[in-house]
């Protein structure tokens, strides 16, 4: 009877996760059908003449027919919800518009770039959480000494000093005068390839990318751990003998974890935001730069392109992240299902 | 009491009455004085901001040189005696320019800072009073539009404005910064609609804007302090990188991130006081205006940790 019961249980909760994840993809296709009409709507709407971007100079030795026709031929003539439907109607064959400043499919431009992007995000993503878990473990094994406050107050003042500025400092002190380290750019041209090329142009946009971040979840998670410490598990633990460390690696660390999760599932679009920056300062050849660029020159299509494929970098690993942290957490599993036998029992 | 003694034939001085001279005491109540109380406050930082702002408003009074001024036999030059900060590539004074610049780098914040409350406070007040399917609407909107990258969201509207300036930019910045503080707002509304005072004021018949203004604001408005302060500096910094990256003001309209936008060719030269000036004054400015918002954020209060 009693394991019966269990299988059944079993039984809802896969049916249960099954729902979710249907529940999820309808979320996902909400958000990014409304993200596209509003990025669309607005980028139509903006000043700023699209043709001068795509014929530069020679726009203003046309004449009057011909700017029409040119309107014609790039469908910038009709009504915005027409160019609307037209777009989706593209991108459902795989046709993402044209980039009307390269004067080439808009995916063939940004394609390259998505993993220059990737690789530096990933990693700068990876770094800033582990740094911060790191410093919030030992500000919290050293509460209130010298040693945390000293970390705080300089964790703040980093905080605050705005990344782009950083950047430069940073590039005129290790490369301009001190040539260690590339100023701009992904890779040496012809360099694609060669890995240590590559990591030497991708310290000083990390570095950048960590001190603007960093204080900031360490700081969250500081707070956490320190609530964490007050509870009577580790009053218990410490009466067992074990040591400080120790109790604060196996026992506290390990019931913050879905809490550290969490942070970084919401803390995707920041550090994205972090990572496009960076881009933009170091020259950085990858979606952010390329955006920034687009912007500055009215291309629309790789506008909307580059949003587009940040909403979906977003919403999947936000997506990513509840699921890890269902798998790390099994007291979230055990009341999910209490919480729907409940609510079945209700309906019954 | 003394007939009375003398009546029963007991010496006066047998009993020593005890306490009579017994005072309640009152300790001396000490008021703080002046020092003590400005001890608990920011005081270099509220100083340090007092002199940035007020020299940038008194600019005409400090600076040596004019703003708008091409000095073109002194270009580039490094600080010295005539030129206390330097010129730029165009041969300006980078001391008066940076006193000039400060207006708008300040104004910026302000506005925005302001927007952001406003529209975040409202935004906030209704979705925590409106019922459950409109306010899980209101919230999820925000997610949705908070979980773009912000500077995406920027980028995007500032295309709208095809001259930028300060208030447009302030507009952009504004609109685009509120979500988070309207998450706030939200739940702590959450927490006072069904206080008392709440219930009776819409009993009475008061309308949605005479409740938010005189019962939900003043009850957390010492909560969302910290988050509108910080709108300040988050607003300067995001004004910097824009003007920088040539998306912001143009470099007509001086401001530090405008001037920052220089950076690049100061790059090329390895002129460091085009770069390090303007970027020093905006990091303590955004420093002092963190630490007095720190002031408004509830402390703590914590016991001693187990381990």
């Amino acid at each position: 009877m009693f394991l019966l019961g269990g299988r059944q249980l079993l039984q809802d909760r896969k049916f249960e996760i099954g729902r979710r994840i249907i529940r999820h993809c309808v979320e996902f296709a909400a958000a990014m059908l409304i993200l596209s009409i509003v990025v669309f709507y607005f980028s139509r709407l903006a000043p700023g003449d699209p043709l001068q971007s795509f014929y530069g100079e020679a726009v203003e030795r046309m004449s009057a027919e011909q700017l029409t026709a040119a309107r014609q031929r790039l469908g910038l003539d009709a009504p915005i919800w027409v160019q609307y439907v037209r777009w989706i109607q593209g991108i459902s064959r795989g046709d993402f518009g044209l980039s009307l400043r390269y004067r080439m499919p808009a995916m063939d431009v940004i394609a390259p770039l998505i993993g220059n992007t990737l690789i530096l995000g990933g990693t700068g993503y990876i770094l800033v959480f582990l740094f911060s878990i790191l410093l919030a473990m030992v500000c919290a094994r050293f509460e209130d000494t010298w040693l945390d406050r000293i970390i705080c107050k300089v964790g703040t003042i980093t905080y605050y000093i705005p990344s782009f500025w950083l950047g430069i400092m940073l590039i005129m002190i290790f490369s301009v005068n001190l040539h260690w380290l590339p100023s701009s750019g992904a890779y040496d041209t012809g360099m694609s390839g060669d890995i240590g090329n590559r990591i030497s142009h991708m310290i000083l946009p990390l570095v950048v990318m960590i001190f603007s971040h960093l204080w900031y979840y360490t700081y969250l998670i500081r707070n956490k751990l320190l609530d964490e410490v007050r509870k009577d598990y580790v009053l218990l633990a410490r009466s067992k003998g074990l040591g400080g460390s120790r109790i604060l690696w196996k026992h506290c660390l390990r019931n913050v974890a879905p809490t550290i999760v969490n942070l970084m599932a919401i803390s995707i679009p920041h550090v994205l935001s972090g990572t496009y920056v960076a881009e933009a300062v170091f020259d950085y050849a990858g979606i952010g730069s390329l955006g920034v660029e687009s912007a500055k020159y009215h291309d629309y299509n790789l506008l909307m392109l580059v949003v587009m494929i940040t909403g979906i970098l977003v919403i999947l690993s936000s997506m990513a992240a509840q699921m890890i942290n269902e798998m790390i957490d099994p007291r979230m599993r055990l009341s999910e299902v209490n919480g729907w036998k409940h609510s079945y029992r209700r309906k019954a | 009491m003394e007939a009375q003694l003398q009546k029963e034939g007991i010496a006066q001085d047998a009993f020593t009455i005890v306490g009579m001279e017994y005072k309640i005491h009152t300790p001396k109540l000490e008021k703080p004085g002046k020092w003590s109380r400005l001890r608990e406050k920011p005081v270099i930082s509220m100083v340090i901001l007092i002199l940035i702002i007020g020299g940038c408003f008194c600019a005409e009074l400090i600076m040596n040189h004019d703003p708008s001024g091409f000095y073109l036999e002194h270009i580039n030059e490094a600080p010295g005696s005539e030129f206390y900060f330097g010129t730029d590539l165009m041969g300006r004074d980078i001391f008066s320019l940076i006193w000039n610049g400060g207006r708008a780098s300040i104004m910026i914040g302000l506005l925005s800072a302001a927007i952001i409350t406003v529209i975040g406070i409202v935004y906030g007040c209704i979705s925590g009073v409106a019922g459950a399917g409109i306010d899980s609407a209101m919230m999820r909107f925000t997610e949705i539009a908070g979980s773009i990258p912000s500077i995406l969201l920027v980028l995007l509207i500032t295309g709208f404005f095809p001259g930028n300036n300060v208030l447009s930019l302030s507009f952009v910045i504004g609109i685009t910064g509120w979500f988070n503080l309207a998450r706030i707002v939200r739940s702590e509304v959450r927490q006072i609609r069904t206080q008392e005072y709440v219930l009776a004021a819409q009993g009475m018949g008061a309308p949605f804007w005479w409740i938010m203004l005189w019962h939900l604001i003043p009850n957390f408005v010492s909560a969302v302090m910290f988050a509108i302060i910080s709108g300040i500096s988050t607003s300067m910094t995001t004004e910097a990188t824009l003007s920088f990256l040539g998306l912001g003001l143009p470099v007509e309209v001086v401001s530090w991130g405008s001037m920052l936008s220089l950076a690049n060719r100061a790059l090329l030269l390895n002129t460091w006081w085009v770069i390090v000036f303007p970027g020093a004054f905006l990091v303590v400015t955004l420093l002092c205006i963190t630490n007095i918002g720190h002031q408004f954020r509830k402390e703590v209060n914590r016991r001693p940790g187990n381990l």
